[in-house]
C-alpha cells in the first residue's frame, strides 16, 4: 500500500469534502482517504497495483476540482 | 437544440463552479447554472444520460426534470 498528499483547490463547503471522500473513497484500490478543507488536501491510502498518484488527480480533476501532486 | 432541465443539490457557489468546470469539459453544450434555486439547464444534442453522468461526476444529486 502506498499514502500520497494531493492538494485540491476549488472546495468551498463541507459538501465537497463530502463528494470528493465518498466518490473517491469508492474506486477500486483506494482503501482510505481524508480531505482536509481548511488544507485544501487530500491524504489517500490505496493499492499500486490498481491506482497512482497520476490516477487519483485525473479522478479528483474530472470531478471539477483542480487537483496536483505535492511538491 | 433541446434544452434539459436538472436539479442538483449545490450548497453554494464552490459546488457550481465545480459543475461549471465538469460541464466545459463537455463539447458542444450550452448550459446556464442558478445555483440559489439548484437548477441547470442544459442546451445539447446529447443524450440524456450522458449529461446525467457528467453531472453526477461532480458528487451532487442529480434530478431530471425534462426539456423545457
Ligand atoms: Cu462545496
Ligand atoms: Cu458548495
Amino acid at each position: 500500500l502506498c499514502s500520497v498528499s494531493l492538494r485540491i483547490e476549488g472546495m468551498t463547503c463541507g459538501s465537497c469534502v463530502q463528494s470528493i471522500e465518498q466518490r473517491i473513497g469508492f474506486l477500486s484500490g483506494v482503501i482510505h482517504i481524508k480531505v482536509s478543507l481548511e488544507q485544501q488536501s487530500a491524504t489517500i491510502i490505496y493499492d499500486h497495483s490498481l491506482q497512482s498518484p497520476e490516477s487519483l488527480v485525473e479522478a479528483i480533476e474530472d470531478m471539477g476540482f483542480d487537483s496536483s501532486m505535492p511538491e | 437544440m433541446p434544452k434539459h432541465e436538472f436539479v442538483v443539490g449545490m450548497t453554494c457557489t464552490g459546488c457550481s463552479d465545480a459543475l461549471t468546470r465538469v460541464l466545459n469539459k463537455l463539447q458542444d453544450v450550452k448550459f446556464e447554472i442558478d445555483q440559489p434555486n439548484n437548477l441547470v439547464w442544459i442546451e445539447s444534442d446529447k443524450d440524456v444520460d450522458v449529461l446525467m453522468e457528467t453531472l453526477k461526476k461532480t458528487g451532487k444529486e442529480v434530478k431530471y426534470n425534462g426539456t423545457k
